[in-house]
């Protein structure tokens, strides 16, 4: 979605929902996974009128309120979508102005829509050409219209064509910047995109500032530290810019070397050490390779409040260490939620026993291993301190320092203030009323200035920038095969001092854009371009003009550094259509990607997975549970809902295979893996397809290794993971595991 | 050999209290139960167990309680108790085995009879332990009475059919309303003898199934299924059933009481030695004295 | 003096399945595993169009037929309508569930040698004949939000608001704004209402 608009993250907001007037759900799961959230879709539902259309391979719980429903088979959004566009085009739905001044590349789409006929998508996808044309028409005629998606669309080998191809649809609906629109990603947990905005990943710099010298140059003169200092704590300079390994396959970076095991490009050395800090471990795929691993590694560090399934996965005896870490009830600091807003968690016990937050245990670590003075410097900036309160300094310091997502008005200050008044802010538009007068709740980002309100509505330009409108980022240059990127005529956000397209703001072009001129003290102290600007004059003087920092350009549906320039088809790696596989076949083997040489094609024309492994596999989340179930299924209620784990079949499938209702059964897998699983009759799969729950984990291939848990540490559930038997398969850009569209073979116990 | 048997089978029934993981009352049947209650073509077996519970079983439980007794108070009143003589050949009637059987259940009954009033009637004791208590040593005494039912069925089963006697026995109910000793046709065992056997022991297995079921409850042996309804409606059926049938039991079993305690003076030693009076036996059991005489063994 | 008729609904239009209700109660009354005073259920699981939920526990019913047929007359019956009873009094014999079209009374196993206990139900949050928030009430019924004036814990933490609780007048009053809202898929009545309520 960056590579789209500019920004990555859920566009409008959950109670904004309630403004929409049709309601598409791609690969998610709201009713089970965001059952609160889920009553503003009800809301909408009951109170707009509003039509909920589900795309998924299954019938869920979301599915049950929707008033359409397709059943896709797993992997085929993108035939899907183009079918739509397809109609949508023919029929002359699309908004034409918008597209004109606010998008570049649409006539490429078009082209592909138009191969995309419903027939066509009837073969690939198994949504009938009636039901395409039904959704289609709703959606298209009911606006505003907003798309929602989680993980069944982002986690394919083609995720990052599915999280571009839906922007396109949404664009070309006229459904961006508008209430009641949007892209909607729901994120999961409370603070997931807080972490992702903290880039807790190998690619980038925390705020999205990548790797490249100019952000590492920014970052030491923010934190206070010596830029050659940090230069030096790298092998060579090479591996300062270079992207590290992921969380999807850090296991091929312990495994390199040994017999049919990817190659990796890491400085010449395996990987050794694992810290692991709340992360389910077996919420990864491939998870006989991350066994393989954990057994291969010199030392392994768990940190995590319930016993980390990691400990019992591996058979390794020494230097295991699992270090007690707090929970959220026993810390505090600022979250962010799926629409972009902060608010303020409050402590409310003291942690208990030996456990200690996790900044703690990390302080401890940067004290004895030597740069705890460089880690904790870039608190006492702001006021010149000797000594940092945390959490609220290190609020600060983010406040302080990131600027491409316009973080600057999360001071503690104003994030607390917003959730001690919580009950003053409106559920659906976020407006503020009183004391908060003027803003919206928890400052949604960006908030280019301390003052700024916060931007509920991403690319509204029906708002003035002050107010939290704003353009499309220009991000992606000036000017692409002749055609401007920037934004059409008057398509600037209300009372804006530059009614056209402009690019980002930089110290160069600053007056010329802004039509003001600066002093001489200004000009010596404004930075490079707003998001290097540590004085903040581009912000201040943006806000009094009406301008958005970051530009004002035109969403691209061509990414022409991407591999499929406009989003194709291709099928997964693991496809039950060995026909379709030769029309779209994946991508080519990706050498390097984020240092592992990860096999596509390679895989998939390995041999016809189809024939042994007829079966689809899904995987998805049970309401009670939560990730890799590590808190939950240490709940007695909680887990004696759901006390084993189980698959759910079909009675036609079942039967067919002489698997009666609560028999156990075998799901292999094309790695050779199998886990055994109860069998639990639904209607809400179809024939061709079986659905497992990811939340269990202490068995391992029909061994119960519970008895390894640390005595008075096993949970009260335990089960087969179903990351024991998620196929090999992985996004093109982001590394992304491809569980949602893989293959298996069932066969009764 | 039949005993052992039947304690074998009886203890693998309660051994096998397997409750199944799905409950057959309280998991998805509750929204079809609710959907049925009162429906129009549904058996109406709850609101009918209300009304009958509320209502109706209470005072019926009551006026045989102190009708039956009443009834047999008068008659002892006003007929009297036959008396024959003891100076006669002693007749051989029943075995040691057949006597110790006859006990475990009179054991059984006396226990099973008064709890199971006491339940009924739990509010007048003002509820909690003690009827708690009487409920399990209700369904105690059960498992004793199951031992000696299905033997005590089995050896008496033949003497029990009945014959052409007993509709005569029938229009003279017995002989008990006159004081005269004249001969009355009946086998070895009369029809009041043969109801109540048949009562007590078929009846007394039907007891012991609906008691069953509903100690058990929330049972999966695919009964209710057989019957087509619903595990909660074969529940209320039961109900029902025990209680109506407890009336049946209840009265005869007082019937008999009066009978071998009081109504024919030392007729109970039948059941202490093994034997009965000669003059007893001709004249109440007639047809029985006529066959031992032709086969001799008098 | 008019007092408040309490009345559970469940709005199956928006109820979920979530099981919040159930693991709220659960948790709040610390039952055993296995008593679920609340439960979802849900019918039709898997085909569209026809899938829905619903969450059910003791209605407290008027002319509880529980009541009506306990033969220890262990219930008593609020001004408000809860319908409550006494555990000390209970025998465990079944009836109540016999008569109850919900399925409401429950009997946990932890009689001696796995007998049937005596009776557990939803007492909606008001807890039962002991002194008001004292230990003992707690240890038998749970507790007592009713007394505290707050709502039960059940509607407290219902996800999307599907069940609702309160006194009939105010219940009455967002069902009717929810149906009239919707339009459309007008059930008659309240699931159940027909049975509990006259």
């Amino acid at each position: 979605m960056a590579n789209t608009w500019g920004y990555g993250a859920m566009t409008n907001s959950l109670g904004d929902i309630q403004n929409a007037k049709a309601i598409i759900i791609f690969g998610a799961n709201p009713a089970v996974n965001h059952p609160v959230g889920f009553g503003h879709f009800l809301k909408a539902k009951e109170r707009n009128n509003a039509q909920i259309i589900v795309v998924d391979p299954r019938m869920t719980k979301t599915a049950a309120k929707a008033d359409y429903f397709a059943q896709i088979r797993p992997g085929t959004d993108i035939p899907f979508m183009y079918g739509m566009l397809h109609i949508i085009f023919k029929n002359g739905w699309e908004d034409k102005n918008f597209i004109n001044d606010r998008v570049y590349g649409v006539e490429d789409i078009k082209k592909e829509a138009k191969k995309w006929t419903p027939k066509k998508v009837a073969d690939v996808t198994g949504v009938s050409e009636e039901l395409l044309m039904q959704i289609t028409r709703v959606y298209a005629k009911s606006t505003p219209g907003t798309l929602i998606w989680a993980m069944g669309l982002t986690q394919h080998s083609i995720g990052s064509s599915n999280t571009r191809m839906a922007p396109i649809l949404q664009l070309c609906l006229g459904n961006m910047g508008v209430e009641g629109g949007g892209c909607n990603i729901l994120r999961g947990h409370d603070n997931v995109q807080g972490a992702t905005d903290m880039c807790c990943l190998s690619h980038t710099l925390p705020g999205y500032y990548g790797l490249k010298d100019g952000s590492w140059k920014y970052f030491a003169k923010s934190w206070g530290v010596d830029y050659e200092w940090l230069k030096g704590r790298f092998k060579s300079k090479k591996w300062m810019n270079a992207k590290g390994f992921t969380l999807a396959k850090w296991y091929s970076g312990v495994l390199a070397g040994k017999p049919g095991e990817d190659k990796i490009d890491n400085a010449g050395t395996n990987l050794k050490a694992l810290f692991v800090m709340g992360n389910g471990i077996t919420s990864i795929a491939q998870q006989a390779k991350v066994k393989e691993a954990l057994d291969n590694l010199e030392l392994i560090v768990l940190a995590d409040p319930f016993v980390n399934e990691a400990a019992i996965l591996t058979d390794k005896k020494d230097d295991v260490f699992i270090l007690p870490a707090a929970t959220q009830f026993e810390s505090s600091g600022s979250v962010t939620a799926t629409n972009r807003s902060a608010q303020w968690r409050y402590k409310v016990v003291e942690p208990m026993y030996e456990s200690k937050p996790d900044h703690e245990i990390m302080f401890e670590f940067a004290k004895r291993l030597g740069f705890y003075d460089e880690y904790t410097k870039g608190m006492l900036i702001k006021e010149n301190k000797k000594s940092f309160k945390f959490p609220e300094d290190a609020t600060d310091e983010i406040a302080r320092i990131i600027k491409t997502i316009g973080l600057t008005g999360w001071t503690s200050k104003r994030l607390k203030f917003h959730t001690d008044n919580w009950h003053l802010f409106d559920e659906v538009s976020l407006r503020g009323i009183g004391p908060v007068k003027g803003e919206y709740y928890g400052l949604p980002w960006p908030v280019w200035t301390e003052t700024h309100s916060g931007s509920p509505i991403l690319y509204d330009i029906n708002r003035s920038v002050k107010e939290g409108g704003m353009g499309f980022r220009n991000r992606f240059g000036l000017k692409h095969d002749g055609t401007n990127l920037l934004a059409g005529k008057n398509s600037a956000p209300k009372d804006s001092a530059n009614p056209d397209g402009y690019p980002e703001i930089t110290a160069k072009n600053i007056e010329e854009v802004l039509g003001i001129k600066l002093t001489a003290s200004e000009k010596k102290r404004i930075g490079k371009n707003w998001k290097v600007d540590t004085s903040n004059i581009i912000a201040q003087k943006c806000m009094e003009r009406g301008i958005a920092p970051y530009g004002n350009a035109k969403a691209r549906a061509k990414v022409w550094t991407f591999p499929d320039k406009i989003p194709m088809h291709r099928e997964p790696i693991h496809s039950p259509r060995s026909d379709l596989v030769k029309k779209y076949p994946t991508y080519k083997d990706k050498k390097n990607h984020y240092r592992v040489d990860t096999k596509y094609k390679s895989k998939q024309n390995e041999k016809d997975w189809s024939k042994e492994f007829p079966v689809n596999l899904i995987t998805g989340r049970l309401v009670n549970m939560n990730g890799a179930g590590l808190e939950n299924r240490a709940s007695k209620y909680l887990a004696a809902l759901t006390p084993e784990m189980f698959c759910d079949i079909n009675p036609n499938l079942a039967a067919n295979h002489g698997i009666r209702n609560g028999d156990m059964m075998w799901i292999h897998s094309p790695e050779g893996t199998k886990i055994k699983v109860k069998a639990k009759f639904s209607y809400s799969v179809d024939e061709d397809r079986v659905f497992i729950p990811f939340h269990f984990a202490g068995h391992f291939q029909g061994e119960d290794r519970s008895a390894m848990y640390p005595e008075g540490t096993k949970p009260y559930a335990v089960g087969e993971s179903a990351n024991t038997v998620t196929n090999y398969g992985y996004d093109i850009i982001t590394q992304l595991p491809e569980t949602k569209g893989g293959l298996c073979r069932i066969e009764k116990a | 050999m039949k005993k052992f048997m039947f304690l074998f089978i009886a203890t693998i029934f309660l051994t096998t209290v397997a409750y199944a993981t799905d409950s057959q009352i309280w998991d998805s049947m509750r929204l079809t139960n609710i959907l049925e209650y009162g429906k129009e073509n549904s058996l109406h077996l709850g609101p009918l167990f209300v009304k009958l519970q509320s209502q109706y079983f209470y005072k019926i439980f009551f006026g045989i309680l102190i009708g039956v007794p009443f009834v047999f108070f008068l008659h002892y009143l006003i007929v009297g108790p036959k008396v024959f003589s003891h100076d006669g050949v002693k007749i051989y009637a029943f075995s040691v085995f057949k006597r110790i059987i006859h006990l475990l259940a009179v054991i059984a009954f006396v226990i099973i009879v008064p709890t199971g009033l006491m339940i009924a009637f739990g509010k007048y004791f003002g509820g909690g332990t003690i009827i708690e208590y009487a409920r399990h040593l209700h369904g105690l005494a059960t498992i004793l009475f199951s031992i000696a039912v299905i033997p005590m069925f089995l050896f008496w089963f033949k003497d029990m059919l009945p014959t052409f006697d007993d509709i005569k026995w029938m229009f003279i109910l017995g002989g008990y309303l006159s004081k005269e000793k004249k001969k009355i046709p009946a086998g070895k065992f009369n029809a009041g003898q043969k109801m109540w056997f048949w009562v007590a022991t078929l009846g007394g297995i039907v007891m012991i199934i609906t008691g069953a079921f509903m100690y058990l409850q929330d049972f999966d042996y695919g009964i209710a299924k057989f019957f087509g309804i619903s595990q909660i409606d074969l529940l209320r059926a039961t109900a029902i059933t025990h209680n109506v049938l407890a009336f049946v039991v209840m009265a005869l079993f007082f019937t008999h009481i009066y009978m071998s305690l009081f109504a024919i003076k030392g007729a109970v030693q039948s059941m202490i030695t093994g034997y009965k009076e000669e003059e007893e036996v001709k004249y109440l059991h007639s047809t029985w004295y006529k066959k031992l005489k032709k086969e001799k063994k008098i | 003096m008019n007092y408040a008729r309490m009345k559970f609904y469940c709005d199956e239009e928006r109820c979920i399945e979530c099981n919040g209700c159930t693991v709220a109660c659960a948790e709040a009354h610390e039952l055993p595993v296995g008593i679920s005073r609340r439960k979802v259920v849900t019918l039709n699981e898997g085909v569209f169009g026809k899938e829905f939920s619903t969450s059910v526990a003791c209605m407290h019913c008027t002319d509880a037929p529980c009541e009506q047929v306990c033969p220890v007359d262990c219930f008593y019956i609020r001004e408000d309508g809860i319908v409550l009873h006494d555990k000390e009094k209970c025998i465990g014999c079944g009836y109540c569930l016999y008569a109850c079209p919900f399925g409401a009374p429950q009997f946990p196993r932890d009689g001696a040698f796995g007998t049937k206990g005596v009776m557990d139900k939803c007492t909606m949050c008001a807890g039962g004949p002991e002194e008001t928030n004292s230990a003992k009430e707690r240890e038998l019924y749970g507790q007592n939000r009713i007394a505290e004036g707050k709502v039960p814990i059940c509607a407290a933490m219902c996800s999307t608001k599907a069940l609702i609780v309160g006194d009939e007048q105010e219940v009455s009053k967002i069902y009717r704004t929810r149906v009239a809202s919707r339009g459309k898929g007008v059930q008659g009545a309240p699931y159940g209402w027909d049975k509990a309520y006259k």
